[in-house]
């Protein structure tokens, strides 16, 4: 008897829609996470609202881990990794490891969809002092700091009377070796200067970046409304330097647009951090042996036509294993995934049964 | 509700703390020495390697690095040589004190990239071959080079860069040394003095004579070391959470001195290579206004350090128009050899020779208990006998009577 | 179509350089991406002023290393030609630029146009270089860059009396230098004859005397005189003048 059931690893959005769909068409999907919840990197880094639409994430979060704890066709591992894997599509052997509980299973397909982690600004080779001022945070940093409803400070607990964002840190950068864009960055960082300006409307916020890239309805929904409504000032020109000058953080770059150098005080300097494979990305891809691409995202060989196939077959990738991806983006490569995963089991089934 | 809340702040806070460490393996830059050892058996060259007994130091990525204790070969610096002599005779005075084998040779030139920088009167091969010739050099006495210059040390390394990655390159340079009859070597390490004082700084405060704890110290990192092929340059978590080049102000804090933070230590200089001799007037602007007066507003030093020959000079001569010019300038400069020597119980103008220096350091010298005076004195007896004619010239012994 | 209209708001100088043959222009510029080291000093611009803000040059004079990547990257063959003429003199080799997240090398490119000016006698060389080439001198023919002696009051006059001081002591001062490299006067060290020999040599085979023809032959001929005879006398038939 051909196996029918399909491993789906990774419990944030994209692992989340996955197995949900695989579900809701009838066939079983386990889904194993290694931590004891579900709900992904927007859960772990405790994000408050989602970009574009600023809806509650949390709210959003547990409306997709319930309608998959709640499934009668998932079966949910917590705190469980994938430790081995044999066989081919069809007949995939897995060892799944909980504790030190070891145990096999056998599916017919696996979708990946172990995401990504947040660059560490220790290896930026601008001079932002990440590890050296407490004032200086990430976008991560922010959001915590956002969904406690207390934007301060950390130095000191006082409230900012100016911040700013770097964008592309740790991203479109040769010397760093992420010549990518991390897609979602711009997005976030509106978003967040947006709830700022709500939060603390007596603080002026400024966003340096190399280019906006906010496509479709991100450009009226996040970057018109934070320039216009919110009067976040743009400005075209990344900072190279961050000092302590006083109690304050000196911020140096160049404005390129009115072509003069700028230093300018902040009371807290955010780092827009980009993406790079997680360690659960990096792990998947070396037990399952597929192709990785320079970056060490898993490679989807058929893109752009079909962006979930990797190069092992019966093994398919979503969300942002295979490269920076906003939550659209994840949510509609899972539901892909889900389909090519179930018709390569009915493939298999149909040759077993003739 | 009775549960202690903890301010998100403190979260975002405590999570930066253990300071940031590099792995080798995210490294974004190639392992060099991957391409020359490879050079090495392919007979494109032969590598020069670091003599036992070595230190092993962390650099930007992660990366070890080789520093020799001993059995070097000291490449010397034009500048320092030529205007801040005890700059040099400092690092060699240090050798002496611990006893290592070391070799202050004639067959040495200048690495020429002060000229180069300045006017461009040279290029690729020419500025390898003079690079290769002085490593062929120091390897026919069975040495290995310490370069003493930042300048030379950063040029180096893009000599490096370009042996490895151009072949034109390397058969330009390797019919040179045919002609010269040398070999085409090329060091497994560049190393800085500076390295080399960091290395041993544990030592050098194991003897230090003098306390230093009193002084507060403006560190500036030179640009050609840190700055130009930045991957050599040592970078250490515990100092800044490797997030600046560990460099002089490791050896600072290991000699119980205080570190006197100013906002534009990232900042040249202004030394600008040709600017420091027919263009002074941008180098004097810049060193005076961008960095001694900066650091005489947020950190009120006693003295500046650095690490290069440029530096020592820019920062040190140009105070004397700011000073004329009623700019809050006063702060005299030094090399880091120099301090560690001082620490050691070097002589201030018999091995420190700080009377080639130009802003005024007695009071840094009374504030460390040293008698500038009476050190006077000591010197001015030795350079009669010197003008007696007892004598032709002030040798180690004399330096240490 | 000999105007890049890229170029004509950039073009400060008043046309100064309209007379001068696109063909002229465009070969200078061929020859400063035929240089082998390009490739590693320049990829492409998009402008994030990284460079711009950590250097020294940008602050002090209307000098900005965006503009000569961003102009070499365009292939702008009309403002290449005006910034290297006016601009790329006022770099400072310091390398702050060095951080370009793009990889660029700003001023690893400033040093091959630079290299280009020299070697195609450019006015704005010659000018640059005016009152270095004792400098040019003292590298070329000793092997060190600054001597004792050039601790002239005349020469670094906003460097106060303590030059003076130095100028009157020189000789019992240098004296008084425990290492037995340092009692020179005329050179930073002692630099053996042979090393100068192979020196010259380097020179000489490496075409770097044919660049200071380009931009002062007064200078290349007393080199020449001196170099040539030391030479002879070590042995080798050599000349510069070819």
């Amino acid at each position: 008897m051909p196996n029918q059931d399909i491993l789906v690893i990774g419990g944030g959005p994209a692992g989340l829609e996955a197995a949900r769909c695989i579900g809701d068409i009838g066939y079983k999907a386990i889904l194993v996470e290694k931590r004891d919840r579900l709900g992904g990197t927007p859960d772990e880094a405790g994000y408050a609202a989602l970009t574009p639409d600023l809806r509650n994430a949390e709210e959003a979060m547990s409306a997709m881990v319930q309608a998959v704890e709640n499934h009668p066709n998932v079966d949910v591992r917590l705190g469980t990794t994938v430790v081995a894997a044999g066989g081919s599509a069809g007949n995939f052997t897995i060892t799944l490891k909980n504790g030190t509980h070891e145990e096999n299973l056998n599916v017919g397909a696996v979708i990946i969809a172990t995401g990504f982690q947040h660059f560490d600004p220790g290896r930026e080779t601008q001079k932002y002092g990440y590890y050296e001022y407490e004032d200086v945070i990430t976008l991560v940093d922010c959001e915590k700091m956002l969904r406690a409803h207390r934007f301060v400070r950390p130095s000191d607990g006082k409230k900012p009377e100016r911040v700013c964002f770097i964008q592309c840190v740790g991203s479109r950068d040769r010397r760093i070796g992420n010549e990518y864009c991390s897609k979602v960055c711009c997005g976030i960082a509106s978003k967040e200067a947006i709830e700022i300006r709500q939060l603390v409307p007596d603080c002026k916020v400024f966003i340096f970046y190399i280019d906006m890239r906010m496509y479709a309805y991100w450009e009226p929904d996040l970057y018109w409304k934070a320039q216009e409504e919110h009067k976040v000032n743009y400005v075209k020109g990344i900072a190279t330097e961050i000092v302590k000058k006083g109690d304050r953080l000196l911020v140096k770059g160049e404005d390129t647009t009115l072509r003069r150098p700028f230093e300018i005080p902040m009371d807290i300097v955010i780092l827009s951090v980009g993406m790079e494979p997680s360690q659960g990305t990096r792990e998947m891809a070396r037990i399952f042996g597929l192709k990785q691409n320079k970056y060490q995202f898993i490679e989807a060989v058929g893109a752009p036509m079909d962006t979930v196939t990797t190069s092992v077959p019966g093994v398919f990738a979503c969300g942002a294993c295979t490269g920076p991806a906003d939550l659209e983006d994840a949510i509609s490569a899972a539901g892909l995934a889900a389909m090519r995963a179930i018709k390569t089991i009915r493939h298999h089934s149909n040759k077993k049964a003739s | 509700m009775g549960q202690q809340v903890i301010p998100v702040e403190e979260l975002i806070k405590s999570q930066k703390k253990p300071g940031f460490k590099y792995t080798p393996e995210e490294a974004p830059t190639e392992d060099y020495r991957d391409i020359l050892f490879q050079l090495e058996k392919e007979g494109e060259l032969e590598v020069l390697r670091v003599p036992e007994p070595y230190v092993e130091v962390t650099t930007k990525y992660g990366r070890k690095k080789k520093i020799p204790l001993e059995h070097t070969w000291h490449h010397k610096s034009c500048g320092q040589c030529g205007h801040i002599p005890g700059y040099s005779t400092s690092i060699f005075w240090l050798n002496r004190q611990f006893g290592f084998d070391y070799v202050d040779p004639s067959d040495q030139t200048s690495c020429t990239a002060w000229n180069y920088y300045a006017s461009a009167t040279s290029n690729a091969e020419a500025q390898a071959a003079v690079a290769v010739r002085n490593f062929a050099a120091a390897a026919e006495t069975g040495r290995f080079p310490l370069i003493h210059c930042g300048t030379s040390f950063g040029h180096y390394k893009e000599v490096r860069h370009e042996l490895l990655h151009h072949h034109q390159v390397r058969r330009k340079v390797r019919e040179i040394m045919e002609r010269l009859g040398k070999r085409l070597v090329f060091p497994e390490e560049i190393v800085h003095y500076s390295e080399w004082v960091y290395a041993i700084r544990d030592r050098i405060a194991e003897r230090q004579v003098i306390d230093m704890s009193a002084i507060v110290a403006s560190v500036h990192p030179a640009c050609h070391y840190h700055k130009l092929v930045e991957e050599d340059a040592i970078y250490d978590p515990e100092i800044y959470g490797a997030q600046r080049t560990a460099i002089v102000t490791g050896t600072l804090k290991a000699l119980g001195i205080q570190i006197g933070e100013y906002s534009s230590w990232y900042d040249c200089c202004g030394f600008g290579f040709r600017h420091i001799l027919v263009s002074r007037d941008f180098s004097r602007s810049f060193a005076v206004q961008r960095k001694i007066e900066v650091m005489k507003e947020e950190a009120d030093p006693d003295i500046v350090v650095t690490h290069d020959t440029g530096c020592v000079t820019t920062l040190d001569q140009s105070q004397f128009a700011g000073k004329a010019h009623g700019k809050k300038v006063g702060i005299p400069v030094m090399s880091d050899s120099q301090i560690a020597a001082l620490a050691m119980g070097a002589h201030p103008y018999k091995v420190l020779q700080l009377h080639w220096h130009n802003t005024e350091n007695r009071p840094f010298l009374e504030k460390l208990g040293i008698d500038p005076e009476e050190k006077w004195r000591e010197f001015e007896d030795a350079l009669e006998k010197l003008k007696r004619g007892e004598k032709h010239y002030l040798t180690w012994e004399d330096a240490d009577a | 179509m000999n105007v890049d209209i890229n170029s004509m708001p950039l073009d400060l100088t008043g046309g100064k350089y309209r007379d001068i043959p696109y063909e002229e222009k465009e070969r200078l510029f061929n020859e400063v991406k035929a240089d082998v080291r390009f490739h590693d000093v320049l990829y492409g611009c998009y402008e994030c002023g990284v460079c711009v803000a950590a250097c020294p040059s940008a602050r002090f004079y209307d000098f900005s290393p965006r503009v000569i990547a961003q102009a070499v990257a365009r292939e702008d063959v009309e403002l290449v030609y005006i910034l290297m003429n006016d601009s790329i003199w006022d770099c400072s080799q310091c390398f702050s630029c060095d951080r370009c997240p793009r990889g660029n090398s700003p001023g690893g490119l400033i040093t091959l146009m630079r290299e280009v000016a020299v070697r195609n006698g450019l006015e704005s060389a010659k000018e640059a270089l005016e009152g270095y080439g004792r400098i040019i001198y003292k590298i070329m023919s000793t092997g060190t860059q600054v001597s004792p002696d050039m601790l002239q009051p005349n020469a670094f006059p906003d460097w106060g009396h303590h030059v003076n001081e130095i100028a009157d002591n020189l000789d019992l001062w240098r004296r008084a230098l425990p290492p037995e490299t340092l009692h020179t006067v005329e050179t930073g060290w002692s630099v053996s004859e042979k090393t100068i020999i192979e020196l010259y040599l380097i020179w000489h085979m490496t075409g770097v005397m044919d660049m200071i023809k380009e931009i002062d032959e007064g200078l290349f001929m007393i080199l020449q005189d001196v170099m040539e005879e030391r030479l002879e006398d070590a042995g080798y038939d050599v000349t510069f003048d070819e």
